[in-house]
């Protein structure tokens, strides 16, 4: 008798202390709910570079916020001082692989660590243009085809030793070497006269790269192209002092990519705990100049953590920010937010024919299920991204409407409205092409009569990913269309993708994401002989107007924006895919810092970066 | 003794070889591998298959399983596709950070343990006694990833008492006393939040050791002789119930390599755990595989050595 | 002699009050959450609705709302009868795998025994949570039973070794010998005399076997390793709160399914504990 009461107190206190911790957590969105006001009042006062203030959407915390409220750069608001130190946080939930070296890293974390002590020998402007700013200057053959490059004179690596043109063909020569375990020898490196010999080991230089003297370098390429100049130039060179010697399969796994990584960018690598973080020492001798920071330490940070490290201070800045942690962390009274429209888009794409592996080329089947092009416009009419948008993700994400994103000011072309949310008109168009309710289960069966059940593949493990897909499928629902999940739930990334790309015929319709790249040439992802064309849809009009884009016409910037609009315009009257959600990067930082700039093309270099105390600012 | 260690020791090796070979085939059956979900406009697919040729991927099963498995007996794991590193390399990285947290947690269940289950046992349905076994129902209610959430959010956010994140604090010199202070005091929260969980086994345990030690002969004995309680409890039962427990240690190893799962993801501590994960999720198959069978290994290792202490603290068992 | 061994089972459970109110809790609780489940609309509670995201609970939403606006109570509910079914499924399954195992291996001895140890002491080695993840994302498409079953596939030996040591044990005594004298077959001998005397033993384990179970489930579920979220579990509610804005902001997501996992999980561990002490003399009380 005597031993229970003893032990049904433990029940309580577990009991009662839970309920605490519920309070607890009650009062803090208690607060949190009435945050807003203040909120507002606060970036109209204190945030000049805000043009707008968000709209609000009534409702308790579900503020609306806009790109376009958002500067990519925070400049000099207070003097930097002499020195300093500021530390990195790169978001991600496993450790940096470390390979240290443009022409080995294979991607995102690493590359967030290079950034600091390392840089390619050209910059570009917001079209992504190769200037004459960076490291060296370039001139263009006027056949287009030859760039002659020119690395300036004060531009060493970080032991002293000059950056030459020989360093740069010796990138070209480790990347095309047969033993070379990189990714980079990519269709743009091919593209350079002579590299497949080379790489087949059929000779014994690359014929289309002369080094004229020990600054000057000519690279000639096989096809001139526009987007030659905005991305297909290999402009990282590699440290021929040290790796000359090393055989190409070990460079990636030698000590001078791991431990004491080399380049020639304004920060030296003074430490590495591998995958965890780095400090980094000023470069005095940085070809721009001397650096305001004397040191800068990188550390990874969990992106469950990542709030509260940049509340009390523990980072000054992050690589990237987790959107849906933004609005209840808009006011942090430490932190001024920079935001740029993502270089990536969310789409829907219908599965239209299959990959033919021996002819590398994508074959159109017109009796696919979703072959009929009604059918695809009325799935595109239904669903409300807007207010997907708004509500998943607090306007930061907003709905597409070509297939390229406004990240490319350029060539996005903003008349055209692509397919947007229009239900009655999706019912119309599913009417006239004979989708209708014929045996009243209250879906459409097809022409036929049949019925018409569509798979959809996803991918889980995004923040979002399930009510997305169920918000869809109900979206589809309203219009008559029986959408289901494949198999009833969301695919992990590497089945979905073995799959989707396997042309699996279980699958009629996915929803992806993909990152475009800095040329916003389509061909690599929707063209004709594009293996990523996971749609597999393609026609003659789509391969003219890919192939006009890289024309020699299409030097001249108004044609090339004309063929892309034209060829935006096919996109919507065809729709192997429609667009969903464009999207918005924010990146916080702390209030100290000093000069820093995310996007492309702003002029803001990293050298420049300061702090403006010793301290960072924690949040009150 | 000796025979006994040597037929234990051969019972592992088919063991260790078909642990082998089901987690080869395991992993080669996962969806998808490290090259899936590579999209580069630029990259065509010749090059990727190019490099799953490299890879030896397209090889028929069993050839892909005796280079594997060959090479294995030479040390070589493979090489790592994400890492860019022999897969020895990058273990070797993360291990000891694995190791150093799994001793800590070793050490801090133990020093949780014996107190509590000494007193538990001795004092016996005492109000101590009472508190100490609520605890141990609590601890094995709570799960040990619930429990660690709230220790984080409790201990390394609100209070502010312990690092969030990592191994040591960048830039420390390796091997001066600082570097040394700084990944304990990383190790702390992690070690700590796991071994207040899986201590309540050993408390347990210990104390239903005293208790039936309690009762033996040769204590009622000694204490008709008139020996001190204190003396008794010194000499004769703390001893005759700790070195089963001592023991024990060896069979705590496979719970510990699944905690540091959940410990090291929850922790953003760069282990072994966390390596497994992100691997799987990248289908990294040769550091998979490699952790995979390393895990495996240290159990057997581990109940290897629990069996053969057991052995010798009490005899009978090595008859079996 | 039958019998006696569940009435000092069920002796022990009145006399000890903390495990008799766990018991009936944990009988309602079970009753409960599948008895209402059956009139639960499980397509309309995983509806998404962009219109009532993050509600905090209200008379509408009990529970509030997660962040595909779904209703939170509504989830857990299904969910807590999915993760129970799962743990009472898996307890079930690796229960009958490893008494089998256990009774034929210590009954029968010799050659049989060795082959089954040898079998046994492999699956003993596996790294069995990292085993279940591999497995897991092998297996495109699972359900509530498929699931049950590969947990259950690594999860037998324990039991199976605690039974075939009492087995050795029980095959000494007179009665089975008396029995096979008299010309039983093996069968019989197992399901009329063996099985009834380690019966108390077998209940004790599977309760504590249940508790850990459902503990595995939650924990898979967590990692991302368990259920997709149009099957809610308690893991999948817990595993919301690794999203810190959820688990700073938005208790009642992963709060209730937190406490009903410990209070679940310490009601069947209390339930177990009485019973263990039960069939254990020396720590019986009364």
């Amino acid at each position: 008798m005597s031993k229970v009461p003893v032990r049904l107190l433990f029940f309580a206190i577990v009991l009662s202390l839970v309920m605490v911790l519920a309070a607890c957590n009650e009062n803090s969105t208690e607060s949190d709910v009435d945050k807003p006001e203040t909120d507002v009042e606060k970036e109209e006062t204190e945030e000049a570079e805000q043009t707008d203030e968000p709209e609000e959407a009534g409702g308790e915390t579900e503020e609306l916020y806009s790109i376009d409220d958002f500067s990519n750069i925070k400049g000099e608001d207070e003097t930097p001082l002499e020195g300093g130190e500021l530390t990195f946080g790169l978001v991600s939930d496993t450790a940096f692989e470390g390979i240290l070296n443009y022409n080995f890293y294979d991607g995102n974390p690493d590359v967030q660590v290079l950034q600091w002590f390392d840089e390619g020998l050209l910059t570009w402007d917001e079209n992504y243009v190769y200037t004459n700013d960076g490291a060296a200057t370039y001139t263009m053959s006027d056949d287009n085809k030859t760039a002659t490059i020119t690395i300036r004179d004060n531009v060493n690596w970080h032991d002293g030793e000059p950056v030459k043109a020989e360093d740069l063909l010796f990138a070209h020569e480790v990347i095309a070497h047969p033993d070379y375990d990189g990714i980079r020898f990519d269709a743009s490196l091919r593209n350079v006269e002579g590299i497949e010999a080379y790489h087949n080991g059929e000779a014994d230089t690359i014929s289309g790269i002369e080094v004229v003297d020990e600054k000057t370098i000519k690279i000639t390429y096989k096809e001139a192209t526009p987007s030659l100049i905005t991305g297909g130039i290999w402009t990282y060179p590699l440290a021929k002092h040290i790796f000359g010697d090393m055989n190409v399969a070990d460079i990636s796994s030698s000590p001078e990519v791991r431990q004491q990584p080399i380049g020639f960018g304004p920060y030296k690598v003074e430490s590495i705990v591998p995958g965890e973080s780095v400090v980094y020492s000023k470069n005095e001798d940085y070809w721009r100049g001397e650096p305001k920071l004397d040191k800068v330490t990188l550390k990874v940070i969990n992106p469950n953590v990542v709030v509260e490290a940049l509340k009390n201070g523990e980072v000054d800045i992050v690589d990237s920010f987790p959107v849906d942690q933004f609005p209840d962390n808009a006011d942090l009274s430490n932190l001024s937010w920079l935001g740029v429209t993502d270089r990536a888009y969310t789409y829907i794409g219908f599965k239209l024919g299959k990959w033919d592996a021996d002819n590398g080329i994508n074959v159109y089947d017109p009796d696919a299920k979703m072959a009929n092009v009604n059918l695809r416009k009325a799935m595109a009419h239904a669903v409300d991204n807007n207010t997907v948008g708004e509500r998943f993700y607090h306007g930061l994400r907003w709905a597409g409407t070509t297939l390229i994103p406004p990240s490319h000011p350029e060539f996005h072309d903003s008349e055209n409205e692509g397919l947007p949310y229009d239900p009655e008109l999706a019912k119309q168009l599913l009417d006239e092409a004979g989708y209708v309710d014929v045996n009243g289960d209250n879906f459409r069966e097809d022409p036929d009569g049949n019925e018409l059940v569509i798979n959809f593949a996803s991918m889980s493990g995004g923040e979002i990913a399930e009510p997305l897909v169920k918000y869809y499928i109900q979206a589809w629902e309203q219009v008559g269309l029986h959408v289901e999940m494949l198999e009833g739930r969301l695919h992990e990334f590497n089945s979905f993708y073995d799959r989707v790309e396997a042309d699996d015929p279980e699958i009629d319709i996915y929803q992806a994401a993909w990152s475009v790249g800095i040329d916003v040439d389509p061909d690599g992802l929707w063209g004709e002989q594009a293996a990523f064309n996971m749609t597999r849809w393609t026609n003659e009009e789509n391969t003219r107007l890919i192939k006009e884009g890289l024309s020699e016409a299409a030097f001249d910037l108004e044609t090339r924006v004309e063929t892309y609009k034209e060829w935006q315009q096919l996109m919507v009257e065809e729709v192997p895919a429609f667009p969903t959600l464009y999207r918005a990067v924010l990146v916080p930082v702390n209030n100290r810092v000093q000069n820093y700039a995310i996007g492309d093309g702003t002029g803001i270099y990293r050298y420049q970066v300061g702090v403006s105390a010793e301290e960072p600012e924690v949040a009150e | 003794m000796w025979t006994f260690t040597f037929r234990r020791v051969l019972i592992m090796i088919p063991q260790i070889l078909l642990l082998s070979i089901v987690i080869f085939f395991l992993a080669k059956m996962m969806p998808g591998d490290a090259l899936t979900g590579l999209i580069d406009p630029n990259i065509g697919p010749e090059a990727i298959e190019a490099q799953r040729e490299k890879l030896g991927l397209n090889d028929p099963w069993h050839v892909q399983y005796w280079n594997w498995i060959t090479n294995l007996f030479q040390g070589d794991l493979g090489q790592s596709f994400q890492h860019k590193l022999p897969v020895t390399e990058i273990i070797n990285q993360r291990l000891w950070n694995t190791f150093w947290l799994s001793v800590l947690t070793l050490i801090l269940t133990y020093l949780i343990a014996i107190p509590l289950g000494l007193i538990s046992g001795r004092y016996n349905d005492t109000i101590s006694d009472r508190i100490i076994t609520g605890y141990t129902y609590i601890g094995f209610a709570a799960p040990v990833f619930i429990f660690a959430l709230l220790m984080l959010f409790i201990f390394g956010f609100q209070l502010g008492w312990f690092p969030t994140g990592g191994s040591v604090t960048p830039g420390t010199v390796p091997g001066t006393w600082s570097f040394f202070l700084s990944k304990v005091y990383h190790m702390l929260l992690p070690a700590l939040s796991m071994a207040l969980i899986t201590t309540v086994s050993t408390v347990q345990y210990l104390r239903s050791e005293i208790i039936d030690t309690k009762q033996k002969d040769f204590v009622l004995l000694a204490r008709s002789k008139g020996v001190s309680e204190t003396r008794i409890y010194r000499k004769h039962i703390f001893r005759n119930s700790l070195l089963p427990i001592a023991a024990f240690f060896g069979y705590e190893i496979s719970g510990l390599i699944g905690g540091s799962i959940f410990i090291e993801n929850i922790f953003s501590y760069p282990g072994i755990g966390q390596l497994f994960l992100s691997s799987l999720m990248q289908r990294d198959t040769s550091v998979v595989t490699a952790l995979v069978l390393l895990f495996g290994i240290a159990s057997i290792l581990g109940t290897l050595i629990s069996d053969l202490i057991l052995s010798i603290v009490d005899p009978r068992i090595r008859m079996k | 002699m039958e019998h006696s061994g569940f009435r000092i089972l069920w002796r022990e459970i009145v006399r000890d009050k903390l495990a008799l109110i766990s018991l009936i809790f944990f009988m309602m609780m079970v009753a409960f959450v599948f008895g209402i489940s059956l009139f639960l609309d499980e397509s309309e509670i995983v509806t998404v609705d962009l219109f009532a995201i993050h509600e905090p609970p209200s008379s509408q939403f009990w529970l509030g709302t997660d962040y595909g606006g779904r209703d939170v109570f509504g989830q857990l509910i299904i969910g807590t009868r999915n993760s129970l079914s799962i743990g009472i499924l898996v307890t079930l399954i690796s229960g009958i795998v490893g008494i089998t195992m256990g009774v034929v291996s210590g009954y029968f001895g010799g050659t049989v025994d060795n082959i089954l140890m040898r079998i046994l002491d492999f699956f003993m080695i596996l790294p069995t949570l990292m085993i279940v993840i591999v497995f897991v994302s092998i297996v495109p498409n699972y359900g509530v039973m498929s699931f049950s079953l590969i947990m259950s596939v690594f999860l037998w030996m324990g039991i199976a070794r605690l039974i075939r040591s009492k087995a050795l044990q029980e095959k000494e005594l007179d009665y089975v010998n008396a029995s096979k004298t008299a010309g039983s077959s093996h069968l019989k001998i197992i399901f009329k005399q063996v099985l009834p005397n380690i019966s108390s033993l077998i209940i004790v384990t599977m309760t504590l076997n249940l508790a850990a179970n459902i503990g595995l489930e939650s924990g898979l579920s967590f990692l991302g390793f368990g259920f997709p979220e149009s099957t809610p579990s308690l893991g999948t509610l817990v595993s919301y709160a690794r999203n810190p804005q959820t688990l700073e902001y938005r208790w009642w997501i992963w709060l209730p399914a937190s406490l009903l996992i410990l209070i679940l999980m310490l009601s069947i561990n209390n339930v177990g504990q009485a019973l263990k002490r039960a069939t254990d003399a020396k720590q019986r009380r009364g």
